[in-house]
């Protein structure tokens, strides 16, 4: 595993009054056991092979230096981490990574907002709408890159010279800063459906009853949206929030069809460079301490996001 | 309202069930395959396929060897495009699912020589053509099948350069940059664009640039000093007349390059298009590229390679010869194969080698030029004619196969940057200095 999938892994809490009442008796605990364990079991089971057993691994190989294939590795202690902090190609791409997520956070949730908040005001057609919207999602990365590749480097092209705009007569995956802009447009066409159902559900939550009091006592619209619905959406807002940071920082499908990190490496994404770093130069060692410092600075990042804004949350 | 909702509802039934019965139809074609090896009792074997342009003649060819012996099942896995050898074999040995073969360039067998047999009995080890097994046998043993010779250069379309010469061009007068030049702007008086350089990291970092690595003596051995000396950061590129002089070159080229206003947007596709149809004189690429060119042909096959100069002087080494060497190689794994597979492996290699079935396949539909002196086959195809007739005539210095393998990624990278202006060759000497400084 060369990252880390799922950030937050339920781990199995035991009922501490529960386990208490088992204690009592030792062929109790046994029949309790074996009964959490015909449940669970399986469960927990494929949870720890295919994801703390290969996390566990992982972490032991940031301590080695094997090349990804070699029989035999030895152990080198912490100098792959130090090589993690001299890896300046790291860290400007986790820089970039950082600017990427900043905007298609940002744009990818305004956009579907907007979109939910459109689609709910009882247009005609509204179901074709969502369906519409949501459709870019059941495409994959891969194959996504690919169709927006032929679609900047060849049709926009066409049509800029065509037309002559100027903005368009030369593909923008061969200049780096329009070639970051490639990534977080298709990003944010990709996502902001997916977002915009998660909206949709929470602004039909919104309690009517309020939102006539509201009216009543003189609110517009405007008022209404900023005082009332967006306080009573925070759940939404964490989700989708917590979904597209997530998924900004894992981005590699991506960025692998669409710009493969060029031009000139400009846009190389910090996953890509781990798993370049792992199976192209043959640094397992150190592409798995990369992958494991990212999996840190993520973990802590979403956190941090989730408890603020769980502290934003509101009764009706 | 209702009637959208019908809509929607509809298309959103029918991409499931088109998403089901995609999985539904893969499902059922694994249990057949198995089903199918299970009661012939035969073998099944696999082969990572690195040579993706060959796909389809490497699929017809299991079937060819599949009728010659029924009791072996060959299937070919691909690597997807963008995916090195390395990277997609590395990952399939690190997950357990490694295929019987595997098609490697040269420079990686030597990692995964503690996973792959020891093929040094086999007789065709005496019938390959001279010093083509040398950098796959490690004490004494070869462990791989060398399947291609490729070669790479300034490919050109006859048809356009003998109206640019009026005449019957000569590939033998391009030797110095100068007459290069000179070519460039007869092609453009003519009314064609001179040539079209792909920008993939690839074509610059594994083919352009390694010249300059080549191109430092015809001593093989002065070839491994100065890699070595570049390991060691004792080299200084910008003083180097070979770099140079093939930078003088790529200057050259660039000047007449037909993208020049956009230089990185050029796909591959775009190249052998170009060239096929006359509308540039000259593209620089390798051998592989006869199956693209020839869907755009209108020279009547008549194309060849000219070398890339490095100098004004035609006698210095490098302005003769074109780059050529043994490029793939298939490997057998031996830890997850039995001794039937293996068996049915090797005679696989033979089938190649000897079978009038196997040459045509390699020589006639995947357009390969041989690494195996008994093949007295020519290739149809022009580009590998080509090679051949330099091979011939001893003119051609050894591609370095044996580069670490991010070089292409990095230095490529770097070349880019030159290719598009946005590094000087200052920048880039120093670039490809600190990227072999890095390398371990």
């Amino acid at each position: 595993m060369i990252l880390p999938a799922g950030l937050f892994p339920v781990l199995p809490v035991f009922n501490t009054k529960e386990s208490e009442h088992a204690m009592i008796g030792e062929k109790g605990f046994w029949n309790r056991l074996r009964l959490r364990l015909l449940f669970t079991g399986p469960t927990l089971f494929a949870f720890l092979a295919v994801m703390i057993v290969p996390f566990i691994y992982g972490i032991y190989l940031t301590f080695t230096s094997w090349d990804g294939i070699s029989v035999a590795h030895t152990l080198v202690g912490f100098r792959n981490y130090g090589s993690v902090f001299a890896d300046a190609e790291f860290w400007s791409s986790f820089g970039l990574t950082l600017k990427y997520v900043l905007f298609t956070v940002v744009l990818t949730n305004v956009l579907a907002f907007m979109l939910a908040y459109a689609l709910t005001k009882s247009v005609k057609g509204q179901n074709v709408f969502r369906a519409g919207f949501f459709m870019p999602n059941l495409v994959g990365g891969i194959v996504l890159g690919f169709i927006w590749q032929f679609i900047f480097n060849n049709v926009l092209v066409y049509l800029g010279q065509k037309a002559s705009i100027g903005i368009f007569s030369a593909s923008w995956l061969a200049e780096p800063d329009k070639a970051f802009w490639t990534l977080v447009i298709v990003t944010v066409w990709q996502y902001a459906g997916y977002m915009m159902v998660i909206y949709v559900a929470g602004l039909t939550g919104v309690p009517a009853d309020i939102q006539e009091a509201a009216s009543i006592d003189g609110a517009n619209s405007w008022q209404k949206l900023i005082r009332m619905t967006i306080p009573m959406m925070v759940p939404s807002f964490i989700v989708c929030l917590f979904l597209s940071l997530q998924r900004g920082f894992m981005v590699y499908d991506l960025n692998l069809t669409l710009t493969k990190g060029g031009p000139f490496g400009s846009t190389q994404l910090v996953s890509m460079h781990v798993y370049q770093k792992a199976f192209l130069s043959r640094d397992y060692g150190v592409g798995q301490a990369e992958a494991f410092v990212l999996f840190l600075l993520v973990a802590v990042i979403t956190l941090l996001q989730v408890y603020f804004s769980k502290k934003m949350e509101v009764e009706a | 309202m209702k009637g959208f909702k019908k809509v929607s509802l509809t298309a959103l039934t029918l991409i499931v069930s088109a998403s089901l019965s995609a999985c539904g139809s893969s499902d059922s074609k694994s249990t057949a395959s198995s089903d199918k090896s299970g009661t012939d009792n035969g073998v099944k074997i696999t082969l990572l396929n690195s040579k993706g342009e060959i796909q389809t003649q490497l699929e017809d060819a299991a079937k060819s060897f599949h009728e010659a012996y029924p009791d072996i099942t060959l299937e070919i896995q691909q690597v997807p495009s963008g995916t090195s050898p390395f990277e997609r074999a590395s990952t399939l040995y690190a997950s357990g699912n490694q295929p019987t073969m595997i098609m490697l360039d040269t420079g990686d067998v030597a990692k995964f020589k503690d996973h792959i047999l020891d093929l040094g009995d086999a007789k065709w080890n005496s019938d390959a053509i001279d010093s083509a097994l040398d950098l796959t046998t490690f004490e004494g043993k070869n462990y791989a099948f060398p399947l291609a010779v490729e070669g790479y250069g300034l490919i050109y379309n006859k048809a356009v350069l003998d109206k640019a010469v009026g005449g019957n061009f000569d590939p033998a007068s391009i030797n110095t940059t100068s007459s290069l030049e000179e070519l460039f702007k007869k092609i453009e008086a003519s009314g064609k664009k001179a040539l079209t350089i792909s920008p993939m990291d690839w074509s610059l970092g594994a083919h352009y640039l390694p010249l300059a690595y080549g191109g430092q003596s015809k001593d093989s051995t002065e070839v491994a000093g100065f890699i070595s000396s570049l390991r060691a950061g004792t080299v200084d590129l910008s003083s180097n007349k070979v770099f140079n002089g093939l930078m003088d070159t790529f200057d050259v080229m660039m000047k007449y390059n037909m993208d020049q206003a956009s230089p990185l947007s050029p796909t591959y596709e775009k190249g052998p298009e170009m060239l096929g149809k006359g509308e540039v004189g000259i593209w620089f690429m390798g051998n592989w590229a006869w199956p693209q060119i020839s869907g755009f042909d209108t020279a009547n096959k008549q194309y060849g390679f000219l070398p890339v100069p490095v100098s004004n002087n035609p006698d210095d080494y490098g302005n003769a010869q074109i780059s050529a060497a043994v490029s793939k190689r298939i490997v057998v794994d031996k830890e997850k194969t039995t001794p039937e597979q293996q068996a049915a492996a090797k005679k696989f290699f033979d089938w190649i080698v000897y079978e009038q079935a196997g040459q045509d396949f390699l020589v006639n539909k995947a357009n390969i030029v041989p690494a195996f002196k008994n093949i007295t086959m020519e290739t149809p195809d022009p580009l590998g004619k080509s090679i051949q007739a330099y091979l011939a005539a001893g003119k051609v210095e050894p591609s370095l196969s044996d580069l670490p393998a991010d070089h292409w990624t990095k230095v490529g990278a770097s070349m880019q940057k030159y290719l598009s202006k946005a590094g000087d060759r200052a920048t880039l000497a120093k670039e490809i200095e600190d990227y072999w400084k890095t390398v371990k």
